[in-house]
């Protein structure tokens, strides 16, 4: 329903202004001034560009920043919104599809030559980042343009331990966020999401972006960008974010079943800028609260993690349980395999999927209260060298998974 | 006289051998029915338990969470216990259809009650199933939930949630199969109040140390400066 008031608001509106080279969909919450300078700052761009912005909120921005496109100069205007106006932002991974599939039907009704999303706000406003992410579609024909955000060592870490190393894995392109969320995307690549989209396929346009782009050998352009301003973590809800954000993930990796079997080895993505510097977070992590959920899980779970886990890790998890905080440590490998097995049970619908995920907490707070020991402990050793090493288990754990994937009836000690 | 009791004992031998022989071709009926009933019992029973081992059955059950189900089972495979139900189902049908052979007013009202009594009982096996499943769907609910917020009395939480489900479908298994209702009823009430003063007497009691700290921790929080986590997972 709300997708197909959507698009006839999107036809109604693409009668009254024509086509668009680019259309920009803003789903961060920024104020009205911020706004005003990402309509300058969008205004600049070299001509001749027709830049559509949606944005849902229409009393912040302004109607239109040039009134003609020239040599010099881009025209900028507001297109009435089409996103879906919300009393609470949406931040769910499925809520974030459907924006993001309402900013792909209105580029399409408007032509455009390409789309980008920004949703996320970055620590440093670089105005007009928007373009940088836009640039490539245009000037290096790249199909899917993702951001490489400059991040602390604590930041992002569902993303750096399962989502981008895992997909480094199985498509074998070395993407850093390959669930953005800010996105430049090319006319083919969202034609192609529009279209699988009515065609019933259940993809979801945030998180299958990534896996399509590179299922396609559509070509992938990272864009290095300063530091995002992340959501505090809310704790009493981290098996929801888990089960919300690993979902699709596993869902993909069954569609994709048939490509990433073929692929062996994995390749770095071309990127566009400098690395920007950050100064890294010294600031200590309480790993207690996170061992001890690791532990009551594997006390209390034990019935759950024996439908998806084999006795090897079983074994190997009550060891981990029995250490103290201090000497708490989770193997790249066992947690490479932990991740493989419920990808597995995921598809084989062991159990509920949803039980599934969440079941997973306490052993992800394992892995990241391990994460913290080896660098607030050890003290040595950089998040990209930790975090490089986690991608390579990753990848050397995939021949576990192809043959788990393959044959889930083998005998698996 | 003696003449008065032979004619007495013949007529009561020609009475008996007459009913006799009135029943005989009943008797006939509900052997045959029973042999027959016997040898398509068989026949089903195998019939199923190839379907059912075909489709992988007991693994499948253990996947979906019924794995105690194999405990009850006849050689541990719920299989076995299918096909052996579906067996003693149509003997039991047979069984019926031999003694309504007997053409007897009792036998025909017995037969009656027993066949108005049938979709009872496959209600009351409805109730008890869908509340086996619904019970150990929420127990694992309940325990993952818990689980996920360090409640360390996770487990029984879980246990009381499966319990509580499960004395209500046997209930209302009961009040379905008529068996004593007002027995049912009360006794129901007291194991399910039972269940729910236990637990909250055991949550209560276990978290009072648990409330104090809490309160105890608010307190000292308010005192001293926030301490911002610095983990960032999303």
């Amino acid at each position: 329903m709300e997708a197909d008031a959507t698009l006839q608001q999107t036809d109604s509106t693409a009668e009254q202004i024509g086509s668009a080279d680019l259309v920009v969909g803003i789903l961060a919450e920024s104020d009205s001034s911020a706004i005003a300078k990402m309509y300058d700052a969008l205004g600049t761009l070299p001509g001749p560009l027709r830049i559509a912005v949606l944005h849902d909120d229409q009393q912040q921005s302004p109607a239109t920043v040039n009134s003609e496109t020239t040599l010099e100069r881009a025209f900028v205007f507001q297109v009435p919104s089409p996103l879906a106006k919300r009393d609470v932002p949406a931040t769910g991974v499925a809520s974030m599809s459907e924006t993001y599939q309402s900013v792909f039907a209105a580029a399409e009704k408007l032509q455009a030559r390409g789309c980008c999303i920004v949703a996320s706000k970055l620590e440093v406003a670089t105005p007009p980042w928007a373009w940088r992410i836009a640039q490539p579609l245009f000037e290096s024909q790249a199909d899917l343009v993702l951001p490489h955000y400059a991040r602390r060592k604590f930041e992002g870490l569902l993303n750096a331990s399962i989502i981008a190393p895992m997909m480094r894995a199985l498509y074998g392109k070395r993407v850093n966020n390959p669930m953005g969320p800010d996105f430049g995307v090319s006319q083919r690549l969202f034609q192609k999401m529009l279209a699988a989209k009515a065609g019933g396929n259940q993809l979801n346009s945030m998180a299958s972006l990534t896996p399509t782009a590179l299922c396609q050998n559509l070509q992938i352009i990272e864009v290095h960008f300063g530091s995002r301003v992340y959501p505090a973590t809310d704790w009493s809800n981290m098996s929801s974010v888990l089960a919300d954000v690993l979902n699709p993930v596993f869902v993909d990796m069954e569609r994709n079943a048939a490509f990433w079997q073929r692929t062996r080895v994995s390749l770095p993505v071309r990127a566009i800028g400098e690395p920007f510097p950050l100064d890294q977070d010294s600031s200590a992590v309480d790993t207690r609260a996170m061992v001890d959920s690791f532990q009551l899980g594997n006390r209390e779970l034990q019935e759950i993690w024996s439908l998806v886990l084999p006795p090897s890790s079983l074994l190997e998890l009550r060891k981990l349980s029995r250490l103290p905080v201090e000497q708490f440590r989770m193997p790249d490998e066992l947690w490479v395999r932990i991740v493989y097995d419920f990808a597995l049970a995921h598809r084989l619908r062991t159990i509920s999927r949803d039980h599934l995920l969440r079941s997973m907490t306490p052993l992800y707070l394992g892995w990241v209260a391990s994460y913290a020991h080896e660098l607030t402990l050890a003290g040595t050793m950089s998040p990209e060298r930790r975090l490089e090493r986690l991608s390579v288990a990753y990848e050397a754990g995939k021949s576990y998974l192809v043959s788990r994937w393959r044959w889930p009836d083998r005998f698996n000690p | 006289m003696w003449e008065q009791v032979k004619q007495a004992l013949v007529d009561s031998t020609a009475r008996f051998l007459t009913r006799f022989a009135n029943l005989l071709p009943g008797l006939a009926a509900l052997i045959i029915a029973l042999l027959l009933s016997v040898v398509l019992a068989w026949i089903l029973a195998a019939i199923v338990r190839r379907v059912l081992a075909s489709l992988h059955f007991d693994e499948r059950l253990g996947q979906w969470g019924f794995s105690s189900l194999a405990e009850w089972s006849p050689m541990n495979s719920p299989t076995r216990l299918i096909s052996r139900s579906v067996a003693a189902l149509v003997m039991i049908s047979g069984f019926l259809i031999g003694i309504a052979a007997f053409d007897l007013d009792w036998t025909y009202l017995f037969v009656q009650k027993m066949f108005a009594y049938i979709p009872d009982v496959l209600a009351a096996l409805l109730v008890l199933l869908v509340g086996n499943v619904l019970a150990r769907f929420l127990a694992r609910s309940v325990l993952i939930g818990a689980v996920n917020l360090n409640l360390q009395y996770a487990r029984l939480l879980s246990i009381g949630v499966k319990w509580i489900v499960i004395v209500l479908a046997f209930a209302m298994a009961l009040e379905h199969l008529r068996i004593a209702p007002g027995i049912v009823e009360l006794a129901f009430g007291i194991l399910f109040g039972g269940i729910v003063l236990t637990l909250a007497l055991a949550v209560g009691l276990s978290s009072k140390d648990l409330i104090g700290k809490s309160l105890e921790r608010d307190v000292k929080k308010a005192s001293t400066e926030p301490v911002e986590d610095p983990l960032r997972h999303l």
